[in-house]
């Protein structure tokens, strides 16, 4: 009848099957991963491990059932020989078709208890009694995090700080496409979903440096979108909040850090603000962003403006490039020559004027490249008070300079486009544009208020710069009517 | 004749060669068709291994820079699309062809023109969409798809239209290939076989093809709003334009979920027939497993935010999402332990098919086990988009899907050709896959649990990553040589023919009682059914007692009625009492259309792609095939000398 | 030598499992197929319902009237459909044919309406791009118009077929099928005029609209 030779192969499958699992589970326990979800730091990593493991172990013991139950058939119930009689052929069993559905459903139920528990806890609200508050905006963008602290009116990009023992409430965005903020050691995902914002909350319950990665995958740098969270004792982080107010202190004349100041301002500084220490910048850096991005979606093949990390004191940061690599002179220097040579696909070398060569590399000689670094580097709060924009404008406001600080890497002083309106002639033209309004008042409100007048064929990204102030903006207006 | 038919001018004389390509083109043979699928299917099983293989030896070390970005980002996309839609799909299709017919006694399937034409289609769009390597702008967005970043102002370039012209054209192919098979189970029955004496495998087919032709119109529809807001700058998911991105994801998922149904329902039907055979019982608990099936097929459409518990749809939905989810695992626990029952007190043989399909528990077990673990959202959150979920559908797909498959390729492949595949070797190709599958896929479990997301084309080397997937990548390197012993098992087979006559297994259902291969058409004799396993019964008269407790008073009910008169009329494509030539057999003549068909929506596909003129092009020829197809009798009439 | 008509052109007798006409069976499980085709569109129509960030919206733009007058036609067009499968059945192949004629022009003059109403509001400005409700009705309303032309062509071939003499009582299973479908896609209308024209007369801009024009 069986035409088979028997076979019959002294199998126990699930042996096979079992041991590289059982290996693998000894190795599992490695909470001291940076990444890993077990060894949390904060309530909710803490509740999800533990409800991870509550149904780990339930599951652990219906496979071990299971796999048995298929050992012991395999042994028990192998055929012999060819002459081994027809077992009986059995139509089934209702009474224990009834039990193995009810003890699943019973089983899953203690699973959905604790389950539904957790999200309620989780997902619902804030808690309001383990201290105050703090409000994060957390915003995804190809490919990098922005944290900014209504409240407080700080903003910080991919390293985010936060006090010990108290929550933190997020509201998650996105400007462009879905990202997913995930801090494992401190709280599983939630989604940043353009147009859907996202709430969610956290403790960090350790101080401490935690990884943090996006998890949605959101394009070519997805596997380079990374974060740091610092959890700090209380009167550190109400130190760095402090220090995120006070403005940083002037290079000193001639230093690499002085040349490099020049240089950023020319090149970096239409998309990257460094200044975000002065009141009233909080609102500025986020309009400022909002006009980058709106440069960017309305012209993507060309624009030279695009959504940027905020690098104001920078030289505190630990990590460049989104949570890539240790920030110091040599990587940040591999960064502003190469970008791509630490993380492949970013916005900057595609879209900034000063990556457009052949081999997208900066136009830039090493030395520039050493004074940006360098004063990049140099940006950590200073000893000036917080509160005073010392730094930034000069009593003797000299146009040119402010003209290269603020204008220069969007606007040339001649024909060019570059992102703006090249401007030689602007004084003439700017009399003419709009009737019974005379040149110097014109550039004033342009200045100003950006939006009031966009030449045709350009989009509406300036950002305003009325904090210069006005005798800064008098002086600038007067360098501009130069130009010829 | 005297009737009046309208006529249709052929360009090409109806095609009869029986070898050659033409005989391929033009078949209309569901075993041929079925051929064609698992061969079509089977190569690009290679090529998604090889993509899979590419994407292992990329992760292998940490910051490695062999694939980049770009290229990696394509490679799991047309991973994941390949495998889900080129290979468990058409194969599971493969073995619909090839079966229902000889399971249910019947000569072919209910329309045999439109199942050549479904595998031309799906062969067409398989093309199409591997057609975009060779343009160096593969899909990247992802076999999901997720917008806004599969939009065009994030994702510009023809890849992701590829991915969506190719995915409607397949989705023409399975809905077309799912109307054929509901209708043929439903209609071409042998006499006697009520739905309750259908064969397992038969059953899983049909809740299958109920679920492909409701789902993937689904999927048509997530595909033509994507294409309008890429090609014609419409705002379905646009959030510029006030469209929603998260609808995609409600909209892909809710096709997305009953596809994973879709994918190893047909398993699950294969290893109920592996195991009853050669356990040599029947199969434990018969009602109540097509019954989960049927729960299975059901409650799938009612889970699929399941893969959105991260997105921030709240507390609510999330409650509701996570208790249907953890429901839909009581059916399927059903199915596992039936099989147990099934077993339980056997005569067992573990030759290479039982092999794969008692591991087919094992792994779908764990596979299951690991569902349920992230049923619970807020465990979920730690998972989502990690490579714990990468674990999990694997054991599923591969440890589920992919093992049924091998184990009924395994158990037909005698029906098929008349020999069988060497015993050997099987094992050898059992045992491999085995390892490097486990190899491959268990340390996956924690390389997510130690927060390793997924879709990442490379990592830290601080992160405590490199084992496991180092282990991995050997895995896979493993589990491509257990494939390719297949291949060379399959080669040597048919070198070194070793004959399994009709019934090497001592097989349950009708498709044994036929010769090995069958003959074109079938059975010589359309068999009368009277019990549920018709054929080991008509063997061993002595055990129907033993099954059917309540023997005598189904034997005199079945068979009953006017089908059992109407026998011959019951033919697929018989004429009405013709008694010429071979017992009145008539098997449906072959056509051109269905080729020509597949042609014209190629071309369309095709337009969508390139220009206007190529799409014209595409339409005409599809007219000229529903045109011709249309006043084409199934059989010419005979000439007398015939 | 007995009529070798193949089972797709001609069954007297039902001798199926289930006693159904297989090609029949199958039109109604496409059916089934179809209803998740629009339902989806549907749904994607009823979520954006009240979403759009610009003008027009559906209160300042739908006629009403003019697109319960194309609806009765597409109706009436049913009516016609049943009349000429009976008269197909009766053998009375004139009147057949002339009822299908009257099929293919009410399906006719309702696509006119569709055109006209797609460029009125074109005129309008209300293009598939204008806002997402431009966005989904055009589509919504497209694809339920690519089935109605489909209907139509179909028809045009049954009328033809009908007036050749190949539509004959025996084979008018041909001519139901078909018409399962035209009934199919009048319903689905009935379902999108209610949900588009009556439930959503009325939408203006969203609450809280304002704002967000601004900005």
């Amino acid at each position: 009848m069986h035409r088979v030779s028997k076979l019959s192969f002294p199998l126990r499958p699930a042996f096979f099957l079992l041991a590289p699992l059982a290996i693998a589970l000894l190795a599992a326990c490695t909470p001291d991963n940076k990444q890993s979800t077990f060894g949390t730091a904060g309530p909710i990593a803490k509740d999800q491990a533990d409800l991870f493991i509550f149904i780990f172990w339930i599951a652990a013991v219906v496979f071990v059932m299971v796999e048995a139950a298929i050992i012991y058939i395999a042994i028990r119930y192998r055929r012999r020989s060819d002459s081994d009689k027809l077992p009986h052929q059995t139509h089934g069993n209702d009474r224990l078709e009834i039990t193995w559905t009810i003890i699943p459903v019973l089983i899953l139920a203690a699973i959905a208890v604790p389950t539904l528990i957790s999200i309620w806890e989780q997902q619902n609200h804030v808690p309001q009694d383990q201290g105050e508050v703090l409000n994060v905006e957390a915003i995804g963008h190809q490919w990098w995090f922005e944290f900014r602290y209504p409240d407080q009116e700080v903003i910080v990009s991919n390293e985010l700080h936060i006090p010990v023992g108290r929550p933190v409430a997020f509201k998650l965005e996105s400007q462009d496409v879905i990202h997913s903020f995930w801090v494992p050691k401190i709280a599983g995902k939630v989604d940043m979903v353009p147009l859907n914002d996202n709430y969610m909350w956290m403790i960090g319950d350790e101080v401490g440096e935690y990884y943090g990665q996006c998890a949605e995958f959101c394009g070519i740098a997805h596997a380079h979108m990374r974060f740091r969270v610092f959890v700090h004792e209380e009167e550190e982080f109400q130190a760095w909040l402090k220090g995120m107010h006070t403005a940083p202190d002037a290079p000193a004349a001639g230093s690499p850090e002085e040349s490099g100041k020049n240089l950023f301002a020319a090149n970096c500084s239409s998309c990257h603000t460094v200044d975000s220490t002065a009141p009233g910048s909080y609102a500025r850096e986020v309009s400022a962003q909002q006009a980058r991005w709106n440069g960017w979606i309305s012209d993507i093949e060309n624009s030279g403006i695009v959504s940027a990390p905020n690098l104001t004191h920078f030289g505190t940061h630990s990590t460049i490039g989104a949570g890539l690599k240790d920030l110091n002179q040599k990587t940040l220097e591999e960064w502003i020559t190469d970008p791509s040579s630490i993380k492949i696909g970013t916005r900057m070398q595609k879209h900034a004027a000063v990556y457009d060569t052949p081999d997208k590399t900066a136009k830039l000689s090493p030395s520039e490249v050493s004074d940006i670094a360098a004063y990049l580097l140099s940006l950590k709060p200073g000893s000036t008070p917080a509160g005073e924009t010392a730094s930034s404008v000069g009593g003797d406001a000299d146009g040119e300079s402010l003209f290269v600080t603020n204008c220069a890497s969007c606007h040339s002083t001649g024909d060019d486009t570059i992102v703006g309106p090249g401007l030689a002639g602007v004084a003439d033209r700017a009399g003419s544009r709009v009737a019974g309004q005379d040149s110097d008042s014109y550039l004033k409100e342009s200045i100003t208020n950006s939006g009031a007048f966009v030449v045709d064929g350009f989009a509406p990204v300036m950002p305003g710069f009325s904090h210069l102030g006005t005798d800064s903006i008098d002086a600038l207006v007067t360098y501009l009517k130069t130009l010829d | 004749m005297t009737t009046k038919a309208l006529t249709f001018p052929r360009i090409f004389p109806r095609p009869k060669a029986t070898t050659g390509i033409w005989s391929w083109i033009g078949t209309v043979d569901h075993k041929r068709i079925g051929t064609l699928y698992g061969i079509t299917s089977f190569i690009w099983f290679i090529v998604g291994g090889i993509e899979a293989i590419a994407i292992r030896a990329q992760l292998a070390t940490p910051e490695n820079d062999l694939i980049g970005p770009e290229m990696y980002n394509q490679l799991f996309t047309m991973h994941g699309t390949t495998m889900v839609f080129l290979v468990i799909m058409p194969l599971s299709a493969a073995f619909f062809n090839w079966l229902i017919p000889l399971q249910i006694g019947a000569r072919d399937v209910a329309f045999p023109r439109l199942n050549a034409l479904s595998f031309w289609i799906f062969l067409f769009g398989s093309l199409i969409i591997n057609f975009s390597w060779l343009t160096g702008d593969a899909p990247n967005g992802g076999w999901f798809g997720y917008a806004p970043n599969s939009g065009i102002t994030f994702n510009p370039g023809l890849g992701m239209t590829y991915w969506i012209v190719g995915l409607n054209v397949l989705g023409v192919a399975s809905i077309a290939a799912g109307l054929n098979f509901i209708v043929t189970i439903l209609n071409m029955r042998a006499p006697g076989m009520d739905m309750f004496k259908l064969p397992i495998f038969t059953w899983m087919t049909l809740v299958t093809s109920v679920l492909i032709v409701l789902a993937l119109p689904i999927l048509a529809v997530a595909g033509i709003q994507l294409q309008t807001d890429r090609i014609y700058g419409t705002h379905f998911f646009n959030s510029l334009g006030g469209g929603d991105p998260v609808m995609w994801q409600h909209i892909f998922w809710l096709f997305g979920h009953p596809e994973v149904y879709i994918l190893i329902l047909p398993a699950m039907g294969i290893v109920s027939e592996v195991l009853p055979t050669f356990a040599r019982k029947p199969l434990f608990g018969y009602g109540f497993v097509v019954f989960a099936g049927i729960v299975i097929g059901f409650m799938g459409w009612f889970v699929w935010s399941h893969h959105m518990f991260t997105v921030g749809l709240g507390p609510a939905a999330n409650t509701a999402f996570s208790v249907s989810t953890m429901l839909i695992a009581v059916p399927t626990g059903v199915k596992i332990f039936n099989w147990l029952g099934t077993l339980w007190g056997g005569s067992i043989r573990f030759n290479t098919p039982m092999l794969f399909s008692v591991s087919f528990i094992a792994m779908f077990t764990i596979g299951g086990l690991s569902g349920v673990i992230h049923a619970s959202p807020p465990t979920d959150a730690q998972q989502q988009d990690t490579y714990f979920v990468v674990a999990h559908f694997h054991y599923v797909l591969v440890g589920g899907a992919l093992l049924g498959i091998f184990s009924g390729i395994y158990f037909w492949w005698p029906k098929m050709t008349g020999y069988f595949l060497n015993e050997k070797l099987g094992i050898a190709n059992w045992l491999l896959m085995m390892i490097g599958f486990n190899l491959q896929f268990a340390p996956m479990h924690w390389l997510g649990m130690d927060g390793m997301p997924r879709r990442i084309y490379t990592y830290a080397e601080n992160m405590g990553w490199e084992t496991s997937n180092a282990a991995a990548s050997a895995g896979g390197i493993i589990l491509g040589i257990g494939v390719l012993i297949f291949m060379i098992n399959v080669w040597y087979s048919m070198r070194n023919k070793v004959e399994a006559g009709d019934d090497p297994w001592d097989g349950r259902t009708l498709e044994w009682s036929t010769s090995s291969p069958p003959p074109p058409h079938d059975f010589d004799e359309i068999p009368q059914v009277k019990y549920r396993d018709d054929f080991w019964f008509r063997k061993y008269p002595e055990t129907i007692s033993e099954y059917y407790h309540d023997h005598n008073e189904h034997d005199q009910a079945v068979p009953s009625g006017a089908q059992n008169d109407l026998e011959e009329e019951n033919l697929p494509v018989v004429s009405g009492g013709s008694d010429d030539g071979h017992g009145g057999i008539h098997l449906p003549d072959m056509s051109y259309y269905p080729f020509i068909l597949g042609v014209g929506v190629a071309g369309i596909g095709a337009g969508f792609l390139s220009n206007n003129a190529v799409l014209f092009v595409g339409v005409g020829i599809l007219v000229w095939g529903m045109l011709g197809w249309s006043m084409e009798p199934v059989n010419d009439p005979e000439p007398e000398h015939d | 030598m007995t009529q070798a008509v193949a089972i797709d052109h001609h069954e007297p007798i039902e001798n199926t499992s289930t006693g159904l006409n297989s090609r029949k069976l199958m039109m109604w499980a496409f059916l089934g197929s179809d209803v998740m085709f629009f339902g989806a569109f549907i749904a994607t129509y009823l979520v954006y319902r009240g979403k759009s960030l610009v003008g027009p919206y559906p209160s300042e733009i739908l006629d009403i009237p003019l697109t319960t007058l194309s609806t009765f036609v597409l109706l009436m067009s049913s009516l016609a459909m049943v009349l000429a499968l009976h008269y197909v059945k009766d053998g009375e192949r004139n009147k057949g044919t002339l009822w299908i004629l009257a099929v293919v022009v009410l399906g006719a003059i309702f696509m006119g309406f569709q055109f006209y109403e797609f460029r009125e509001f074109g005129h309008l400005g209300l293009t598939p791009r204008t806002n997402i409700f431009g966005t989904t009705f055009f589509i919504l309303t497209g694809i339920h118009g690519a089935h109605v032309t489909i209907g139509i062509i179909w028809m045009g071939f049954m009328a033809y077929s009908s007036h050749k003499g190949a539509l004959r009582p025996d084979n008018a299973l041909d001519l139901e099928i078909a018409g399962l479908y035209w009934h199919f896609v009048d319903i689905v209308w009935i379902v999108i005029f209610t949900v588009i024209y009556l439930i959503s007369a009325n939408d203006g801009p969203p609450p809280g609209m304002e704002s967000m024009i601004t900005h």
